[in-house]
């Protein structure tokens, strides 16, 4: 039946068409919005009564006949119009979906009477450049304590192997909220009181820097052995070699995973808020409560956390570029 | 590396003051030398405390702390950490006091001082606007949601206590099936608004919360009296009598002169700072 198919690519489109009715009919798509469609032929959609057979299979062959017919069309095109087109298709597919919730999304670019200013202004300007700035200084120390936890973990002294495994053991294993509150009113009961800001801050440091001190780990072990060998025979002093010849070369094992870590901090962030921090998630529950809308604002974050995600994909591969150099021919 | 580790240590270091156990007098000291009144808020429970149109911060609660701030000569600042860290107490001279609609339940009073009642909720039952529940005698064996940790769930599981003055006594008249609860009130509210029985059959709160969430266009109707009338009181951090003392005062005069009962109805359209 396979060998058929190969053979005969109309056989193998006539398969999925099938397949693909066969499934969104038995979804019964014909009572939803999707149902609409066929209101032509069928009359208006009653909400109240169940679509009949024939609706649900209308719907399901029409929806299943423009899928293969899409499939067909992306599929006469460049690698890159293709990536394009299905990139342009979902987002249309969400756009969609959002609207499908029949929420008033006009409310995020309202503008205060007395602010002068539209929610998603102060949206942007309070939550997002906060979540920003939180997360850039957070991944800085995150770096150095990974370095810091990398080293002592492959350290000979046993008390530095031991803080560094118990550090990375530790925050590895317990949850960013917990260590957030704990660093937050914990240290405040040992006369220690720091700032929602600054305790936030240094909770997702120690977080990351755990998490981290693996991948630094990993990325200064996947320097081969022999590189410090040839440094040592070059007569490169001791002092330099970790620094010249090793840590560049780890950097380029280092740095996509990083890039991943970021851009997850970016949105744990968002646990900070429990101490009191106005990062995006936070500003648009407070936005969202002021009129009972906070559906909006929690989509209007998401959006935005995306773009900022996408942002720090496109810096990520700038980076691994430069650092990928010695590798390119 | 060292200059960026020390770095970080120094603006670690100047961002912590270490605050050693409180004395008698000193938040009153803080309060007075910095001209600032530091205050606990939770920017997320309208019409008590909410973000107006022009991005501050407004509401009954925040009223009431600009009117406490004005008499005695300082300004307000308003902090926004979460609930369960405002009532965990050990605020560290972080912030004041909280004027944040709190009930003074014995386990409270444990970590917390409550120099002073400023006003009284009901507590309501809403159930979604499709339902047949008319009365509290239907709620029993329903699905109820309400916020954890709080007043409601304590009730909901005959488990409330309220030690302060002028409490009005109440019975449990609600035999709930399953209760639900959630981080705050207004998550209630979106489960109930999914449809009658879809996640919750009723919801139970503070009355002008579910009242304000009816005018935010939620699909909710209020059932039968308030089940208990709690009475909301300033809280503050152990330590300083003498700043309590200052609070009781304060709203002493505030009641006295009118001042509460007019805040009240600005946001409530009645006045909640006396029991019926």
């Amino acid at each position: 039946m396979f060998e058929l198919a190969r053979e005969n690519p109309w056989l193998s489109r006539a398969a999925l068409f099938l397949l693909v009715a066969a499934a969104l009919t038995a979804l019964g798509l014909g009572g939803t919005a999707v149902g609409d469609l066929v209101a032509p032929i069928f009359g208006p959609r009653d909400p109240q009564v169940a679509a009949g057979f024939g609706r649900n299979l209308l719907v399901g062959v029409m929806l299943a006949g423009a899928f293969v017919a899409n499939l067909e069309f992306i599929r006469l095109l460049l690698f890159r119009m293709q990536v394009l087109v299905v990139w342009a298709e979902l987002l249309l597919l969400f756009y969609g979906f959002a609207l499908s919730f029949e929420r008033d999304f006009g409310v995020i670019f309202e503008v205060g009477d007395r602010s002068g200013v539209s929610n998603l202004y102060f949206l942007i300007t309070t939550g997002a450049f906060t979540t920003i700035y939180i997360s850039l200084i957070a991944i800085s120390i995150a770096c150095v304590l990974a370095l810091a936890g990398a080293l002592g973990k492959l350290s000979s002294n046993g008390a530095a192997y031991a803080v560094a495994t118990f550090y990375i053991s530790f925050f590895r294993g317990t949850p960013l909220l917990l260590q957030v509150v704990l660093i937050y009113t914990g240290f405040a009961q040992l006369g220690f009181v720091m700032e929602a800001v600054p305790a936030g801050i240094t909770a997702l440091s120690l977080c990351y820097g755990a998490y981290m001190a693996e991948i630094f780990r990993a990325g200064i072990l996947g320097v081969p052995h022999g590189q410090r060998e040839a440094a040592k025979a070059l007569g490169v002093p001791e002092s330099l070699i970790f620094r010249k010849i090793v840590f560049p070369q780890a950097m380029r094992l280092i740095v996509p995973p990083t890039g991943n870590q970021f851009i997850a901090m970016l949105k744990d962030s968002s646990l900070v808020s429990v101490v009191g921090v106005w990062e995006l998630t936070k500003t648009a529950q407070v936005l969202g409560k002021r009129d009972f809308q906070v559906f909006e604002f929690l989509i209007a974050a998401a959006v935005i956390y995306w773009i900022m995600s996408v942002v720090f994909e496109v810096l990520q591969s700038r980076l691994e570029a430069y650092y990928g150099k010695g590798d390119r021919r | 590396m060292n200059v960026i580790v020390k770095l970080g240590a120094a603006a670690l270091l100047a961002s912590a003051v270490a605050v050693p156990a409180a004395q008698a007098g000193e938040t009153l000291d803080r309060v007075m030398s910095s001209k600032t009144l530091t205050m606990s808020s939770d920017p997320e429970y309208p019409p008590q405390s909410f973000l107006n149109d022009a991005n501050e911060m407004d509401g009954f609660d925040v009223d009431v702390g600009k009117e406490i701030a004005k008499r005695l000569g300082v300004e307000l600042k308003i902090v926004t950490p979460s609930w369960d860290i405002i009532t965990g107490g050990n605020w560290g001279g972080r912030w004041d006091m909280s004027v944040g609609s709190m009930t003074p339940t014995k386990s409270r009073a444990e970590v917390l001082n409550f120099p002073a009642v400023y006003y009284y909720t009901p507590a309501a039952f809403a159930v979604h606007k499709d339902s047949e529940i008319d009365s509290l005698d239907d709620l029993d064996g329903k699905t109820i949601g309400s916020c954890g940790g709080c007043t409601y769930d304590a009730y909901l599981m005959k488990d409330l206590e309220i030690d302060a003055e002028g409490a009005p006594p109440f019975d449990y008249e609600v035999e709930a099936g399953e209760i639900k609860t959630y981080e705050t009130d207004t998550h209630v509210f979106d489960d109930l608004r999914l449809g009658d029985g879809a996640r919750l059959d009723a919801a139970f709160s503070a009355l002008p919360t579910i009242q304000e969430a009816i005018k935010g266009g939620y699909p909710m109707k209020v059932v039968g009296k308030p089940a208990f009338y709690e009475p909301l009181s300033v809280a503050t951090d152990k330590g300083d009598p003498e700043f309590d003392a200052k609070i009781t005062e304060i709203v002493a005069e505030m009641r006295a002169d009118g001042t509460l009962k007019a805040l009240s109805e600005k946001w409530y359209g009645v006045d909640l700072t006396t029991v019926e």
